[in-house]
């Protein structure tokens, strides 16, 4: 019966090439949107992965989200330094870091932040160290720039009008393994560089013992007009003092807000200033600040806490669900253009397989006049189409798998993130689903070639 | 072997007044040959329709030996058909992309018979037909030899009667004699029945009895002797 079957459709090979191709396309498109929209939700909630909660000023909690998981470019208001020096006092923190972004260099994000964020979020390095000078920076692993490179950073980016910090450079250090999020793509900076290329945080701190000292510091430097001198043993204390171009930025930074940062950005980094990460009363405005609390009864508490007035906390997690929501929806709507188009390409096989089973009316009779059993014949029309239809069904998984790969992989080159596209079980429903209904589909012709009477049908 | 008994048979179709095709009584024993003449419309091809068991029988009794075609349903008409009956069309009804030998087999291997004797039996068939190359296509074979391959095919399963549907009336005139010279030595060496629809004359006039038919009904039964007198 096989044989038969073959031989049949290899006589018949152009229009059964035909329906395989409806099939596959029809199938295709289906499985494609719901593998790529799995993807995305999937490669999203990975990258929010490490972030548990974070927190910026009052605004937005989806362009947070947004900037600070994603880097997506956006200006966020700034949530006050004092924040971060409070969380990082906080018993029930693990570790809170700030994220400085708006540079960016040949369309790399440039952000800023502290190592302990590095250690805590990526598996390590590929090549290279970690920064440990202002001037230093470390690379995603996405990032296509040597070791050793120099950085200059753009305000914003190129197609937005942004313009070169042009005497600032970062030399590139290191670079972390790939995390699979849009961190890849980021070049990596320690956050005061990122305040004192903006011209902030060159600020005396009030206890700061020897700030007198510092003044007479910068003086003495003129050509290089900075100069920044850690003091990694002082924790309350942002140890950096400057004044660069005749301007003191630092006391009136402390409560920065956007405006007061877009204003000016005349500042320079000290490429060899050690790099400090303790955060005190003084530190400069920030866009976020992420953090990494103890437990899950403490993440809920904090967030709770910092939800209030001028700070906004939120579980990136939870932001992105409230995004699938959305994008569900979207999903529904591609799903049932889908079905629909799976609706039309079924319709039209009953259609040309019933015109088909009586054009061979003549074959189908003389298949029985020689002695083939009802049954057979019922078989081999079911079986034609069938197969026909789930090699189809079979082409077309395997096209929405290839379409959904190269659209995740555009997707992950623009955003670094990685879509983990793959089958899972609920595909395997769906296609048992469509192979179900290829086979009530074809049993519609072999019902109608099982009911012909062979002498009529030889008659003809 | 078989005979046939047709008893107060008649056969309507729906919106025709008169039946197309009504026999009070027919006896063909077991081994004859019988042609079968008359003009188109004049019931052959019902006639043979019916006693192949392809057509259902409402009105009348159609014997095979003991058995009664009338009282079959339709799954074991065709069963019975299968096992007993060997058809020769004047169309042939080969499937094009199989080669000859998978056609012999086709209808055997669909009603899941054929085994490894019914495969020898194919090949020494093909030999007998006069085909010497099994696995050729059959959409390549001129008229003639396509009609050979058919011929091999109804014979596949030894069937007791072998009924023909004007089979040389497509062919040219030296084929169509020498598939007449086949039939009528294939029914002689196997003792099978034979009943052949036909026009043709010279081949009417080589089987042992002539059935016209004129309207429906039997309109002259003669024996070739006869014919011959």
């Amino acid at each position: 019966m096989i044989g038969f079957i073959l031989a049949d459709l290899r006589r018949l090979w152009l229009g059964g090439a035909v329906v395989v191709l409806l099939v596959a396309l029809a199938t295709a498109l289906g499985v494609a949107v719901t593998l790529q929209e799995r993807a995305l939700r999937l490669g999203s909630a990975r990258a929010a992965d490490k972030f548990d909660v974070v927190v910026g000023a009052a605004g937005s909690e989806t362009q947070l989200v947004l900037s600070s998981v994603f880097l997506q470019a956006a200006p966020l208001p700034l949530v006050d330094g004092h924040v971060l020096a409070k969380l990082a006092a906080d018993p029930r923190v693990a570790w809170a870091a700030p994220v400085g972004f708006g540079d960016s260099f040949s369309g790399y994000p440039i952000v800023g932040t502290t190592t302990s964020l590095i250690d805590s979020t990526t598996s390590g390095f590929i090549e290279g160290k970690m920064f440990a000078l202002e001037g230093e920076a470390v690379l995603g692993a996405a990032v296509r720039l040597p070791l050793g490179a120099d950085i200059k950073p753009m305000h914003g980016t190129a197609e937005t009008g942004g313009h070169t910090h042009a005497d600032s450079a970062y030399k590139v250090v290191g670079r972390l393994k790939p995390t699979g999020t849009p961190w890849d793509r980021a070049i990596l900076v320690p956050i005061q560089a990122v305040w004192h290329v903006h011209g902030l945080g060159h600020g005396h701190v009030e206890d700061g013992h020897d700030a007198e000292e510092h003044g007479k510091d910068d003086h003495a430097h003129e050509e290089g007009g900075q100069h920044v001198e850690g003091e990694p043993d002082h924790p309350e204390t942002v140890a950096v003092a400057e004044q660069s171009q005749g301007q003191r930025h630092a006391f009136a930074l402390g409560t920065a807000s956007a405006s007061h940062v877009e204003e000016e950005h005349h500042g320079s980094i000290d490429p060899d200033a050690p790099v400090v990460e303790s955060f005190g009363e003084h530190t400069p405005g920030l866009p976020a600040i992420l953090v990494k609390p103890k437990t899950i009864a403490d993440a809920y508490r904090l967030r709770q806490e910092y939800r209030t007035g001028s700070t906004l906390a939120v579980f990136p997690g939870e932001v992105l669900t409230g995004l699938y929501a959305t994008l569900g929806d979207a999903k529904m709507v591609l799903s049932a253009v889908a079905a629909g188009s799976q609706g039309l390409v079924a319709a039209a096989l009953v259609l040309v397989t019933v015109i088909h089973v009586g054009q061979r009316r003549r074959q189908i009779g003389a298949l029985r006049a020689f002695g083939a059993p009802r049954g057979s014949v019922f078989l081999i029309v079911w079986l034609e189409l069938f197969l026909l239809v789930a090699f189809g069904v079979g082409i077309g998984f395997l096209l929405g798998l290839g379409a959904a790969h190269v659209g995740a992989q555009l997707f992950t080159e623009k955003s670094g993130v990685i879509l983990p596209v793959g089958f899972t079980r609920e595909d395997l429903r769906l296609a048992l689903v469509l192979l179900g209904f290829a086979a009530v589909l074809a049993a519609v012709p072999a019902l109608l070639a099982y009911r012909q009477s062979p002498a009529q049908a030889l008659r003809a | 072997m078989l005979p046939l008994n047709i008893e107060n048979l008649a056969v309507s179709f729906a919106g025709l007044a008169a039946p197309v095709l009504a026999i009070d009584s027919l006896e063909i024993s077991a081994g004859s040959h019988v042609a079968l003449t008359g003009g188109s419309g004049s019931g052959k091809s019902t006639f043979l329709n019916i006693i192949s068991g392809l057509e259902r029988i409402r009105t009348g009794r159609v014997l095979w030996g003991l058995q009664d075609l009338a009282q079959f349903s339709e799954g074991r008409r065709d069963r019975w058909r299968a096992a007993n009956i060997g058809l020769v069309m004047q169309d042939f009804h080969l499937f094009p992309g199989l080669s000859a030998l998978d056609n012999i087999l086709l209808p055997a291997r669909l009603s899941r018979v054929a085994n490894a004797d019914l495969v020898k039996r194919a090949h020494t068939l093909l030999e007998t037909v006069g085909l010497k190359r099994p696995e050729q296509h059959v959409e390549t074979m001129s008229r003639g030899e396509m009609q050979r391959v058919a011929i091999a095919r109804a014979l596949l399963r030894s069937p007791s009667v072998i009924i023909a549907d004007e089979p040389t009336a497509s062919l040219d005139l030296e084929s169509g004699d020498a598939v007449g010279d086949l039939l009528l030595s294939v029914a002689a060496d196997a003792g099978s029945t034979l009943i052949l629809a036909t026009h043709d004359q010279r081949l009417v006039e080589r089987l042992d009895r002539r059935l016209t038919l004129k309207a429906g009904r039997i309109a002259a039964d003669t024996d070739a002797r006869e014919i011959a007198a």
